[in-house]
């Protein structure tokens, strides 16, 4: 490992889905001692930049030959494969792990799981949205809907909707009326403007009947909806609304109808003025997976090549599968540390192989564990942010430090497209 | 058969416009991934009496990978549903992957559909600068075909100010930094400046001498300062233009200035359908094809592609935001629209056109009034837009109307005729296109207006790019099922069948222009961008 002090800049942080790409890294003696300008959650992504870097066959050390000899054997056996692609590895990973899945005839399924409500809202509706950037350059009215996003989105606010300068609003902030919607709980930003609340059992009710009021079928300002009718008044005079909600699931889980409501006012409000959804999506590149899936089968999450073409199971995912016992064997590719609870618990009670950051150190006990770098802090490669703009990777350490999760997984992909 | 390095493919009716090649019965000599002038007897050889020997397909014009493409991907589940592409069984067992098609196909079965419809090149018609290195990685996973793309400028907030500010030489060299930047191929227009109002909380610009912010800038303005940099920058494909007002009645006054605006420089007018009807907004709608191609015929600096319209599903796809809002409004199908931020828009509605519906009916009739009262083939090229007027697999029933005209006069009574009334259409246009014409809007034509010399021809030096038909009276049948297809000297398709995919190449280009620009340029970056000046492009 080199000794040389080394500055990284331009690094992108996966620490969540803003994807911030202005993050100067340092490393120091092999240790990464330093991101610059990352947030806490983002400077803990990074860490000292230490992986393990161990091959692991049954519990027992072994050489790489023989954990791909040994992986590629459990998944050409397998009768029902599934390829989960979790956190922390790059696009041109998981296009080799989709090429695995379809060459095994297998299911693949990622952390876009976890967002699955939203996708599908928008498979029925489409959307109304903007890239972070032109919501940083055009919003002059900024609506949190039951989101803070200080808490996993540290510099969002920061860095796109709220504080800096944008060519439609010249003073940043002060250009900005902030509005934060409290449903129950879940509770908009403080330093917010101006605030309404909306019990949780009465959000559709209002999201539809704001919806209503943008479409001209007016609702009687004094009934029970009457702040989110005012709400409606502010946006319809605003020239650009960016209405944001976390896509990924809280402490109370996801509703499907939530989304579509959202999306559907979101629209609606593009009649009398401008309105982009800005849907908050975590970390770890899931959005590139979601984004690999749809171009390389024509669907974003829970695909099954089993009859020898990707179909789509949106409600027989992962964790439906592993829960149903309708799994086999399994390859898990990316950071095991990102996986959703009810994936790691399914996983369990397959026989697994993990490559990926820190596989060796998965709770559920790998048949294969082969541990690899970082996307973004040990390897290359292109990510994609919450809004699906494409970034390159800069990798604060070199190719020779650590293994990487592209030539293992490239080297596996090799292994099972050969002849058996 | 496997691939040999050499080969003569004998015996065809040979098709090869661009080397004055008419139909004569003549052997095709590939050396590697060349045509060569000729092989020692004794070479393998495909044996092709009696069937039609063209170049590889060129396609100027299609929505096939990028990020506008992958979000009308995934807003379409139930269509890749209703139509799986299994794996095609490649020789010797080579890997292959499977996909979905309909509409919007997965970026595998684009290569694959492709090639086997005997299409050997492919432009991705706009690309966001923001999003090129997605739409790069699309294209490595699209097989066969070689292609490029068209990045999106005209309605981006550096060029605008630039114009704003008389500085007509940096915009030139910002163009220049932004498609080596983003390893692009052309310059692409979309309803110049009209995105920008679109995103700036208005709604559209309606002519040529809208004020776009600033009172220097118009759409005007816009094409000029671009059709100037394409040239200044000596680019081999011109700017690459969709007009202003697309899809609405009365735009073909908005076409017709815009090319005026241009007068004496050379620009591709895209997807000229769209652009080419008569009528008023709210009054009704007429054919104006005959107006605007007139136009064309008589200026030789100008080329189109048609865009025609096909009856069946299409999706609507494009960085024209403010257009699918509207067509969103109308048809109160599910929309997608995402603004990018300093540069662009991107909109997308599903929609279908039908036989009997009197707007569909007048657009397919104004296609094919362009192709049929088009005076000169190399100046107008074969498209859909694809998946815009319909998908590039209806290719072959569009080449079948135009060739064939008691099948087009047939289909022509099918429609609904309520605005057809002054269409050149219905007062009957006897031409057929002759399969050298065919030839030449599907391949020779294109392969010169991109300045490709070494594609859309078979003379020696040429990539050994070659499609052979079976003739068929039936032409939608004969274009739809090539009997081989030779891509870069491989055998991709043999008697009909998909058995090869070889790796496609990227057609970019590196301009050169004046490096001062970029300081200025990351100043701006700087200043507004949410994406590191450093991190911005497609650079490997
Ligand atoms: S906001 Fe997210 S991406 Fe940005 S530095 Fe923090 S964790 Fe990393
Ligand atoms: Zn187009």
């Amino acid at each position: 490992m080199s000794a040389a002090a080394r500055t990284v800049e331009h690094a992108t942080c996966l620490g969540c889905g803003c994807a911030c790409d202005d993050i100067t890294v340092v490393v120091q003696r092999g240790r990464l001692t330093e991101a610059k300008r990352a947030c806490a959650l983002g400077t803990a992504w990074f860490g000292d930049g230490q992986v393990p870097d161990v091959v692991r066959i049954r519990g027992r050390a072994g050489t790489l030959e023989r954990a791909l000899s040994e992986a590629t054997r459990l998944l050409r056996e397998a009768k029902r494969p599934l390829v989960y692609l979790a956190g922390d590895i790059s696009c041109e990973v998981q296009r080799d792990a989709v090429a695995i899945a379809d060459r095994l005839k297998g299911a693949i399924d990622s952390l876009a799981g976890t967002a699955a409500p939203g996708v599908l809202a928008a498979q029925r509706r489409g959307r109304a949205g903007a890239t972070l950037g032109e919501l940083r350059q055009r919003a002059d009215l900024v609506v949190f809907w039951g989101v803070d996003p200080d808490a996993r989105y540290p510099r969002y606010s920061a860095r796109y909707a709220v504080d800096p300068v944008g060519l439609a609003v010249p003073a940043g902030r002060r250009s900005r009326r902030v509005i934060a919607v409290d449903v129950g709980d879940a509770r908009g930003p403080a330093a917010a403007d101006g605030r309404v609340a909306i019990p949780p059992d009465a959000e559709l009710d209002a999201l539809g009947a704001m919806r209503a009021q943008v479409q001209g079928r007016t609702v009687a300002p004094d009934g029970p909806f009457g702040t989110a009718i005012a709400l409606v008044h502010e946006m319809t005079k605003a020239r650009y609304v960016a209405l944001v909600a976390d896509a990924e699931p809280g402490p109370t889980p996801s509703d499907p109808d939530r989304a579509e409501a959202l999306i559907a006012l979101a629209q609606a409000l593009n009649d009398p003025t401008r309105c982009a959804l800005s849907t908050l999506r975590g970390g770890g590149n899931r959005s590139g997976a979601d984004a690999v899936l749809t171009w390389q089968t024509g669907f974003p999450f829970a695909v099954d090549f089993g009859r020898g073409y990707p179909t789509y199971r949106p409600h027989a995912g992962a964790a439906e599968r592993l829960a149903g016992g309708e799994v086999d064997a399994a390859l898990v590719i990316g950071a095991p540390a990102t996986l959703p609870d009810s994936i790691a618990r399914g996983l369990g009670g397959v026989a697994t192989i993990a490559i990926g950051p820190r596989a060796s150190a998965a709770g559920w006990k790998p048949v294969v564990a082969v541990d690899t770098g970082v996307a973004g802090i040990h390897e290359g490669g292109t990510a994609f942010r919450m809004d699906d703009v494409p970034l390159p990777l800069r990798p604060a350490f070199g190719g020779e430090d650590v293994r990487s999760a592209a030539s293992t997984v490239r080297a596996l992909r090799e292994r099972l497209e050969g002849a058996a | 058969m496997t691939t040999p390095s050499r080969l003569r493919i004998a015996g065809g009716t040979v098709y090869d416009p661009a080397n004055g090649v008419d139909g004569a019965v003549q052997d095709v000599c590939i050396e590697g991934d060349r045509i060569v002038a000729e092989l020692p007897a004794g070479v393998p050889r495909l044996d092709v009496r009696g069937m039609v020997v063209m170049p590889g397909g060129v396609d100027i014009h299609a929505h096939v990978a990028g990020s506008s493409v992958n979000h009308a991907r995934r807003l379409l589940p139930e269509e890749h549903a209703a139509d799986p592409v299994p794996a095609p069984p490649l020789a010797d067992g080579a890997p292959a992957r499977s996909g979905t098609g309909g509409t919007v196909p997965s970026t595998f079965a684009t290569g694959y559909r492709y090639a086997g419809l005997g299409y050997t090149t492919a432009m991705e018609a706009a690309v966001a600068p923001l999003a090129a290195r997605h739409a790069h990685a699309e294209l490595d996973d699209t097989p066969i075909i070689d292609s490029g793309f068209y990045v999106l400028l005209g309605n981006d907030d550096y060029l605008l100010r630039q114009i704003a500010a008389g500085e007509t030489a940096r915009a030139r060299d910002y163009a220049g930094w932004l498609l080596g930047v983003t390893r692009a191929y052309a310059i692409k227009i979309v309803n110049p400046g009209g995105v920008t109002v679109w995103k700036g909380g208005g709604r559209n610009v309606s002519g040529l001498d809208d004020v776009v912010g600033s009172s220097a800038v118009t759409p005007r303005k816009i094409l000029e300062t671009l059709a100037g940099a394409a040239n200044g920058l000596a680019l081999p494909h011109p700017v690459h233009i969709h007009c202003n007002n697309l899809g609405q009645p009365g735009n073909s006054a908005t076409t017709l200035e815009s090319m005026r605006a241009l007068a004496g420089r050379r620009a591709h007018f895209t997807h000229l359908q769209f652009h080419s009807y008569g009528g008023e907004r709210g009054k009704g709608w007429k054919s104006a094809a005959r107006d605007v191609i007139d136009y064309v015929n008589g200026h030789a600096e100008l080329s189109v592609d048609v865009g025609q319209v096909m009856f069946g599903s299409a999706t609507t796809v494009t960085a024209d935001g403010p257009v699918e809002h509207l067509l969103y409004a109308s048809s109160g199908r599910k929309w997608v629209n995402v603004d990018i931020e300093l540069e662009t828009g991107c909109g997308i509605v599903p929609y279908a056109y039908r036989e009997q519906a009197a707007v569909a009916a007048l657009q397919w009739a104004v296609g094919l009034e362009l192709f049929l009262l088009a005076k000169d083939p190399w100046r107008v090229v074969l498209s859909t837009d694809h998946p815009n007027g319909g998908t590039f697999l209806s290719y072959p029933e569009l080449i079948r109307l135009l060739m064939d005209r008691a099948y087009r006069d047939e289909r022509l009574k099918a429609v609904n005729q309520k605005l057809l009334a002054g269409s050149a259409l219905l007062d009957g246009l006897a031409r057929e296109y002759t399969l050298g014409e065919i030839a030449i809007v599907t391949r020779a034509g294109p392969a010169r207006l991109l300045g490709l010399p070494q594609k859309g021809h078979l003379g020696p030096g040429a990539d050994a790019d070659v499609t052979v038909y079976a003739p068929d009276a039936d032409r939608a049948k004969m274009f739809a099922a090539p009997r081989y297809v030779i891509k870069g000297g491989t055998v991709v398709v043999q008697d009909g069948q998909l058995r090869r995919a070889s790796a496609g190449a990227r057609l970019a280009v590196r301009p050169d222009y004046d490096v001062a620009v970029k300081k200025d340029v990351k100043r701006f970056f700087d200043d507004y961008a949410t994406v590191a000046f450093e991190n911005y492009g497609a650079e490997p």
